[in-house]
């Protein structure tokens, strides 16, 4: 029961940051019908920015950040983000929508991917790196800890969920209610219909791009504290994210928020649960998932998947 | 001496005839082919030939990703996990159970097939989703090697014993001359394939999905064969190259490795078989650059890679370029031999004509959410009668066709083909046993001249030209494609466009493209041909025309299903009219008959008088 409590927050925490993700995902396929492949980079590119500004590239301790410095530093890693989709988006993504090739943009965004990964980790040459946290949470219980009824688990834990939970209610709001989310349903709905009624289409769906980007990178520098990060840690997310998108099939956002949450929990599950004698283990958290639901979008895809046929 | 000279002035003319057929770009890329196995001899300056030949087992792979990629059109993100498959497979049978070389390297192939076959469902769905997947299958596989290092050796990797390859130690100048051999075996194949009834049908399912299946195509099977043939011959690349690496290691399996492949697929060029390969050089090359610039500039090595090869396939989408191979062939004008008038089979031996209709539909119903589309319509025709099916819009007509064609499932009723009822075959069932569909959009082959969208059509008649016929060219498959043409010329002649054969179908008109559908269908050799609103937009004397090319069809004993708004050419070709309203037959009977009919013009007109 205790560990239940542990690996159910623990997976939560984790998770928030893949839902965040997942909603990304989802909202651009909805908009454009295209998977962003350097999502997890272009977000990885914010965060290492934001890294550089607080502390360069020379290893940093837990507690090195001051506040004024850490907002200047999440401003200048938020522009770096949202700039680099917007251009990811206008530069590699619209010209092939426009054109109706699809391999321009998968390879398009792919490359977009690996170039970023290439720069992190040529500038940031350590196998990891500890993020310094703004917020004290190792005053918090014991030196971070909290203690549930024999649970320990981390106090960031629960503000991450918190957070992760208010950016994806917020958008959802901001979707729902704002006259930018009412322009960007109209474009999910039928994007050659808004843009003929003066939509500006483009404009959009590229702000669209950098403000995903945005909203992931804020859950995923809250959480960053928590475990070592290095260059493969923003392509991992967007992987995570992805996953949990397609376990929707490209559902409403907040579904894959949903799904996000739910693909932590089993992650931490099945890297801790047993069930008598038997466990998966660590090993097979990142893989198990993985493989399932490129399994069921094989087997079991959904109608709208489906090439148009006959 | 007579008969040597003879023997020599046969030599000369063969070589002459080799001369006129063959290009100037086959005679270097014959040349090279015979050079390049000489390389490990020349002991060049700078080039390790491990390294090489490792280049040439990559352009294998990437040869083979270019069937998935160029011929099939899908965005794989996932050909370096097939090679990763093989590898590993084949290094842990020699590394832990001590399996020779060759059974070992066929294992890890036959791996990597498997693994392109579970995962091949993906082929079905829209390219993002293939993208994705593929995405997903890339870092299933690296993820899988680095969690599991019992599997995969950790960080040390798997070390392999030395081992022979055909009776001889395999050194890395083995291993050349064998990824050689593999490059160009996999090469002359792809190229067979591409160039043969499933690469047509694959190009087909590429450009008009939907046009492609209702032409009896089926799509998932002949794309799951291209990305399974291309798992499997990354598999064995891979498989090979591990070998002789001496060590698998897991890192080298990065997900960067697909990418990299797609990078020389679509850099070579996807489109020619000999682009991938192309790509792959162009690769190498830039490293032998960009590797001491790296090192001078102190930054790790691998990485740099990786951004060259990303900016430059920036560099290549942005400027919109089909890559080297096609760029290249400007300067080499290729004269494509226009293929030989066919030699005309056997007609296909039919089944005696059984009397009664050979079409029979049965109270067909469906609903559309709550909207009633067809509400009961029972109609037959018999071979060589034309029915027309007119009515106002959103009456039921198309959906009748999808209904008896297969595209869609009834509620209830039955479909009856010659007395048997049609329950669970889908389109391409349909279309082999002899029921053919039109489209009512003008879907087209953008890439395909007409007589090749025609040739789409025989598809379903096909029994000897499946992709390993054609690439082995056997007499049948090559019979067969002879015949095959014939009966393409045969229905264009038909529909009176033999004149446009070679025109590539976007220069056609919107009518004339319409009547290469009609052929297309037609070369199915179908019994019964449903066709959707032929006539739309066709000015008077086109419409004279297609009223002809009706009439020729139904002289063939063929029944036609006619859906058609335009009355004049209703008038023109159907020997009977049924009136469909609401979902239901209101009247039927002959054009004279019907047109006087006040239960039509109330269905078109309403209650209200003109």
């Amino acid at each position: 029961m205790t560990i239940a409590l542990q690996v159910f927050v623990t997976g939560l925490a984790a998770g928030g940051v893949y839902g965040l993700f997942a909603a990304g995902h989802t909202l651009i396929y909805r908009l454009t019908g295209m998977v962003n492949f350097a999502f997890g980079d272009l977000v990885g590119l914010g965060v290492f920015a934001t890294l550089l500004v607080l502390a360069g590239t020379a290893p940093v301790t837990q507690s090195g950040a001051h506040e004024p410095r850490f907002l200047g530093a999440l401003v200048v890693g938020l522009v770096f983000c949202v700039s680099a989709g917007i251009l990811t988006y206008f530069g590699l993504v619209q010209p092939y929508l426009a054109r109706g090739s699809t391999i321009g943009w998968v390879a398009g965004t792919a490359a977009v991917a690996f170039a970023i990964r290439a720069a992190i980790g040529a500038a940031f040459q350590r196998s990891s790196y500890v993020f310094p946290d703004p917020l004290p949470f190792h005053r918090v219980g014991h030196a971070g800890f909290i203690r549930i009824g024999g649970a320990q688990v981390q106090a960031r834990a629960f503000f991450v969920i918190g957070l992760a939970l208010a950016l994806a209610l917020g958008s959802a709001w901001l979707l729902e209610k704002s006259r930018f989310g009412r322009a960007l349903r109209a474009v999910a709905d039928d994007a050659e219909g808004a843009r003929v009624v003066g939509v500006p289409v483009d404009l959009l769906v590229a702000l669209a791009f950098g403000l995903v980007g945005a909203f992931a990178m804020i859950a995923a520098i809250a959480a960053a504290p928590g475990q070592a990060v290095n260059a493969n840690t923003g392509t991992l997310l967007g992987l995570k994210g992805l996953v949990a998108a397609l376990a929707v099939r490209f559902g409403p956002p907040l579904l894959a928020f949903g799904a996000g949450l739910l693909l932590g929990v089993v992650e931490s599950a099945i890297a801790n649960v047993h069930l008598g004698s038997w466990q998966f283990g660590p090993s097979y958290r990142e893989v198990l998932p993985l493989a399932f639901v490129l399994l069921l979008i094989a087997i079991w895809p959904s109608r709208e998947a489906l090439e148009e046929q006959e | 001496m007579s008969a040597l000279g003879q023997t020599a002035g046969e030599l000369r003319r063969a070589v002459d005839e080799a001369r006129a057929g063959w290009s100037r770009v086959a005679w270097i890329t014959v040349a090279a082919v015979a050079l390049a196995p000489l390389v490990p001899f020349l002991s060049l300056p700078g080039v390790r030939l491990d390294s090489l030949a490792d280049t040439v087992y990559l352009a294998v792979a990437a040869t083979g990703l270019g069937l998935t990629v160029g011929a099939a059109g899908l965005p794989s993100l996932g050909a370096g996990a097939f090679m990763a498959i093989g590898a590993f497979t084949s290094a842990l049978l020699v590394a832990r159970s001590g399996w020779p070389l060759g059974p070992a390297v066929l294992a890890g192939a036959a791996a990597a097939l498997v693994a392109g076959l579970i995962s091949g469902g993906i082929v079905r769905l829209r390219g993002a989703f293939v993208a994705a997947g593929t995405w997903l299958l890339a870092w299933l596989v690296w993820l899988f090697l680095l969690a599991f290092p019992s599997v995969s050796g950790g960080s040390q990797g798997l070390i392999l014993p030395p081992k022979t390859l055909f009776g001889l130690n395999a050194t890395p100048t083995v291993h050349f001359e064998v990824a050689l051999v593999l490059l160009i075996v996999t090469a002359l194949a792809i190229a067979a394939v591409r160039r043969g009834a499933p690469g047509l049908e694959l190009v087909a399912l590429r450009q008009a999905p939907r046009l492609a299946t209702s032409l009896g195509v089926p799509l998932g099977r002949r794309r799951l064969g291209a990305f399974a043939a291309s798992a499997f011959v990354a598999g064995l690349a891979g498989a090979l190259s591990v070998q002789l690496a001496a060590v698998a290691d897991p890192t080298a399996y990065d997900p960067f490795l697909s990418f990299k492949l797609l990078v020389a697929v679509l850099l070579g060029g996807a489109a020619a078989t000999l682009g991938p390969a192309a790509g792959v050089a162009a690769l190498g090359l830039i490293g032998l650059v960009s590797d001491p610039l790296a090192r001078a500039l102190q930054l790790p090595l691998e990485r740099f890679d990786t951004a060259v090869a990303a900016i430059l396939l920036v560099f290549v989408l942005a400027l919109g370029g089909g890559g080297i191979v096609p760029w290249l062939r400007r300067f080499f004008p290729l004269q494509r031999r226009t293929a030989q008038a066919g030699l005309v089979g056997a007609r296909r031996g039919r089944e005696q004509a059984s009397a009664g209709p050979v079409l029979q539909a049965i109270e067909l119903r469906k609903t559309f959410g709550g909207v009633v589309a067809l509400d009961g319509l029972s109609l037959q025709v018999a071979r060589g009668e034309t029915v027309a099916l007119v009515g106002p819009n959103g009456s039921g007509k198309t959906t009748a066709l999808r209904l008896i064609s297969g595209a869609e499932p009834p509620d209830a009723g039955r479909v009856l083909f010659d007395g048997r009822a049609l329950t669970g075959e889908r389109t391409p069932d349909r279309v082999r046993l002899g029921v053919a569909r039109t489209l009512q959009a003008t879907a087209y082959f953008p890439e395909l001249t007409a007589l090749e969208s025609v040739l789409v059509g025989r598809s379903v008649r096909r029994h000897f030209g499946g992709a390993i016929r054609t690439a082995l060219s056997t007499p049948n498959a090559r019979r067969e494609a002879h015949d095959s043409e014939a009966r393409a010329r045969e229905a264009l002649d038909l529909v009176g466009l033999a004149g446009v054969s070679y025109v590539p179908t976007p220069e056609l008109t919107t009518s004339q493209r319409r009547l290469v559908a009609l052929a297309a269908a037609l070369a199915g050799e179908p019994e019964v041909l449903l066709v959707d609103e032929l006539a739309a937009g066709a000015g008077s004397e086109e419409l004279e025309h297609i009223a002809e090319v009706v009439g020729r069809i139904r002289g063939r004993g063929i029944a036609v299903l006619l859906v058609e708004h335009n009355l004049r050419l209703v008038r023109l070709a159907a020997d009977r009219v049924l009136v469909l309203a609401a979902g239901r037959s209101v009247a039927e009977g002959s054009v004279a008959e019907v047109a006087d009919s006040d239960v039509v013009r109330r269905a078109y007109l309403g209650t209200q008088r003109l």
